[in-house]
């Protein structure tokens, strides 16, 4: 269970630019449950999930996972049980490496980085074998560099070698923003398809309505650094695309857009 | 005698420089190419190792023994330059630029205060009155224990580049956001980069004082420039898209710019003007590299 | 038959000595460490001091000079450079790139070098004073006791006299040393200011002028460099600046007692010149140069109100 206690956090605090995001902001997030955010630009949607994974600090408040204080735990230190895949696919990998080399890397993260031979030649047919289910032919292109992959390729490639590794949480920060409709859907498809089989607990920012719909077993709305619209279960299946619509612009309408 | 003679009989001195400086040149790959740092401080490292070695050798001790200690001196200075950057949060430039001026006093000290230091003749160094070196046919000896000693680096480093660890360092200079998502600490990484990229230029510069017996408080001036050159020049021009080949890239890169240097000595160049003609070798191909690439790595294709 | 062979002897004796002393042309190099004005003059000198004993540029000799503008890196490629074109003898100006040339020559070469001013601390010669190798030279020390007779010749009254110098030229470290020494039978008080690299020295030089009366150069390669600045802020304030060699003078030192760096350059020449003539570089002991001569600005004397006494004027060299 993930819990977000009373949480502040200004942005530039003491200067001509000072924004406070957020104000005893509270939220708990049940385990293996897989949530869907939406919200408008600087609602604070990715500033959640930064403030979740340690990329950014809090002024006040606690973050607690299973009961245990990680409000102040580096962000490397919780990236052990966390998979996180970003909006720009050239995030989730090392673009002068390749395939195989990348592959190689994230399989170490929970062993130990020595001075041990990074291949083991016994693994590379695991691999293949989960490149082969994406179906885009990435098992033929292990020895591709992943500056060369497309888009699509290289966010596919991301969510396969986030989640190789065992992992509690699963962090999703508008991950298939950047790419074209019929790759959005392959993607969405394999995360489903992932966090079912691992039971990740999961939160996936979105701009794609129909996907914050179709997908998950919760739906937050956020603005202005608040939860709006919290359906989970049966009220979340009622929501359709047009209800969200009509929330959103009440929300903007209200702030005199 | 005329030009052409002149310049082939200074070829082996040149390789042989070459190999020395591209010890410098593998760690300076390792903080420019690999991590992307600018590592300011080797002016100081190159010298720092030199002194270590030289003052240890007059003291009688083995040569080998002096080089590590050389080297030791470096990953100290390296360390100290990753520590300003990552837990004091100083740009990478100035940190590197700190190390290199606070250098350059403690090399003055480990000298005693004597700008120049030299090794008798009698003395046991890498290059003289040891047993490989007077096994080997006298005109060539220095020249294939520097071959010998270069080629060990570049295996010793090709070796730590195929280690997990390695991997990793390689992938903190790409993409540190992955390194963090590896559940790794960055900075940690960047430090030890550092570390083993400065003790390599330390050990060059422990090499190329036992070499010429003798070491000059100001020789390292230039060597970021050397370095960078030698790196630039080496992975320009051998670019392998199936095989990674930096290392000896780097090495041959180091020897190609002591023999432009050679040449221009040999065709009459004066001096200041070489540092023009360096300026010009670098825009040449640095101009070359940029034009080839027209793309950013950050950016994916659509 | 007595007689013929006698003949063929003398024939043979002559066509012997004739070769080897004849030889057509004798390549020489000259390596200079830095762009200074007493290194230049020791160039010349040596050329001229070649040139009276008979071997003269473009008639006998051919000469290569080349500079290594103050690189450690660049002098070793020079030296490496002179050893692969095989000349007949290296003048090497200045101790690194003496020293350098001396390790990478190995005796095939000879060096002889100029204007060195420890030769046994550059490994050129023992702790006796004999040559290593075939190595020999003339070395240069600067005349601090005269130079401080000098000063307190003009100076009657001075208490304080600065010196400044590079951290890092292990030569202007032993001058000062060897002010410190001196200086208190004369009456002075030494005060010392270091210095990094040039551009620090217009910071230095108003603490140093506050705390002297009078200032004296030492053949700091840096300093000498920035003269300009130090005798700028000098001259404001009423404060003489003594010079270690002639061209310092000419700039706007007071005076100096200086070395003649063509004379050394000379001898240098006259030692080069034994050994083209056939004998070993390692048995010509080195020379060290001690005759100075004494340099005045009157000009500046004038300026700053110094009466020069009557027995210096009479061996004074006026430069201005």
């Amino acid at each position: 269970m993930l819990e977000l206690k009373n949480i502040h956090k200004t942005y530039n605090p003491g200067t001509v630019r000072e924004l406070c995001l957020f104000e005893d902001f509270s939220l708990a997030i049940e385990e293996e449950s897989f949530v869907s955010v939406v919200g408008s630009n600087g609602s604070g949607k990715t500033s959640m999930l930064n403030i979740i994974c340690g990329s950014i600090g809090v002024e006040k408040g606690k973050i607690l996972i299973d009961g245990s204080d990680i409000t102040y735990t580096k962000e490397h230190i919780r990236n052990k049980r966390i998979g996180r895949i970003y909006q720009n696919p050239a995030l989730g990998s090392c673009a002068n490496l390749t395939v195989l080399q990348n592959l190689c890397l994230f399989d170490a993260k929970n062993k130990r980085m020595n001075l041990t031979p990074y291949t083991d030649k016994k693994r590379i047919d695991t691999y293949k074998d989960m490149l082969s289910q994406l179906g885009l032919g990435l098992e033929n292109m292990l020895s591709k560099r992943c500056g060369s992959l497309s888009g699509g390729q290289r966010q596919a490639l991301a969510l396969i070698m986030a989640t190789m590794t065992d992992i509690d949480f699963l962090i999703l920060d508008e991950h298939t923003a950047a790419l074209d409709p019929k790759t959005s859907d392959v993607i969405m498809h394999l995360t489903e398809k992932l966090v079912r089989e691992r039971k990740l607990t999961t939160i996936m920012v979105t701009h794609n309505l129909r996907y914050a719909v179709e997908y998950g077993d919760r739906l937050l709305m956020m603005h202005s650094g608040e939860i709006v619209l919290d359906a989970a279960g049966s009220a979340k299946g009622e929501l359709s695309i047009d209800k969200l619509l009509g929330l959103f612009n009440e929300i903007s309408i209200e702030c005199g857009n | 005698m005329d030009i052409l003679q002149a310049f082939i009989n200074s070829v082996p001195s040149s390789i042989e420089q070459g190999l020395i400086y591209g010890i410098l040149a593998l760690g300076i790959y390792i903080t420019y190419s690999i991590l992307d740092f600018p590592d300011l401080s080797v002016d100081g490292t190159f010298p720092l190792g030199g002194v270590v070695s030289t003052a240890m050798l007059l003291r009688g001790i083995n040569p080998i023994i002096c080089l590590l200690g050389a080297m030791l001196a470096g990953a100290l200075a390296g360390l100290a330059t990753g520590l300003i950057n990552v837990k004091l949060k100083v740009r990478d430039l100035f940190s590197g630029v700190i190390v290199m001026t606070g250098l350059y006093s403690i090399n003055l000290r480990i000298s005693d205060g004597n700008s120049l230091l030299t090794i008798p003749r009698n003395a046991v160094t890498l290059f003289r009155n040891n047993a490989l070196a007077d096994f080997l046919p006298a005109g060539t000896s220095s020249l294939i224990i520097s071959l010998v000693i270069a080629l060990f680096i570049k295996l010793l480093l090709d070796a730590f580049f195929s280690t997990r660890f390695g991997l990793l360092l390689r992938a903190t200079g790409d993409n540190e956001q992955v390194v963090t998502s590896l559940a790794r600490d960055k900075g940690n990484v960047k430090i030890w980069g550092l570390v083993i990229a400065n003790s390599l230029v330390a050990l060059s510069g422990g090499i190329l004082c036992q070499q010429q017996r003798l070491f000059e408080a100001s020789m390292g001036t230039g060597t970021l420039v050397l370095g960078l050159a030698s790196v630039i020049i080496g992975t320009t021009l051998f670019r392998s898209a199936n095989r990674d080949y930096s290392t000896l890239a780097v090495l041959i890169g180091a020897i190609i710019y002591k023999l432009c240097y050679t040449l221009a000595i040999v065709l009459g160049l004066k001096p200041g003007d070489m540092k023009l003609v360096t300026a010009l070798l670098f825009l040449g191909i640095l101009g070359i590299e940029s034009l080839k690439k027209g793309g950013n790595k950050k950016h994916v294709r659509a | 038959m007595k007689k013929y062979r006698f003949f063929v002897v003398i024939l043979v004796l002559i066509a012997v000595i004739t070769n080897v002393s004849a030889k057509e042309n004798y390549r020489i190099g000259i390596a200079q460490f830095a762009v200074h004005g007493s290194l230049d003059n020791c160039r010349e000198g040596f050329i001229e001091g070649l040139a009276e004993h008979g071997f003269v540029e473009d008639k006998n000799i051919t000469i290569e000079v080349q500079n290594a503008q103050s690189d450690m890196g660049l002098a070793s490629q020079i030296a490496d450079s002179f050893l692969a074109t095989n000349y007949d003898l290296v003048c090497a100006i200045a101790t690194p790139m003496a020293a350098i040339c001396a390790n990478t020559f190995d005796d095939k070469i000879p060096v002889i070098y100029c204007a060195v001013s420890d030769p046994s601390a550059a490994g050129l010669a023992d702790e006796n004073g004999k040559n290593i190798g075939k190595v020999t030279g003339t070395s240069d020390t600067l005349p601090i006791e005269d130079q401080l007779i000098m000063m307190r010749a003009l100076l009657p009254e001075a208490k304080n006299l600065g010196l400044m110098y590079t951290v890092g030229e292990a030569n202007s470290a032993v001058q000062v040393k060897m002010y410190e020494e001196l200086a208190p039978k004369y009456g002075f008080d030494v005060v010392v200011t270091t210095v990094s690299n040039g551009s620090e020295i217009a910071l230095a030089v108003p603490g140093l002028i506050s705390k002297c009366d009078c200032i004296s150069m030492v053949l700091d390669n840096t300093v000498v460099q920035y003269l300009d600045v130090l005798l700028e802020q000098a001259d404001a304030a009423k404060i003489p600046v003594f010079g270690s060699e002639v061209e310092q003078v000419i700039l706007g030192c007071v005076a100096a007692e200086g070395l003649d760096y063509i004379a050394l350059g000379k001898h240098t020449g006259d030692m080069a010149a034994m050994v083209l003539k056939g004998e070993d570089a390692n048995s010509i002991p080195y020379k060290v140069i001690l005759d100075n001569k004494l340099y005045i600005n009157t000009a500046k004397l004038e300026e700053l109100n110094i009466t020069v006494p009557k027995e210096l004027l009479q061996r004074a060299t006026i430069v201005d």
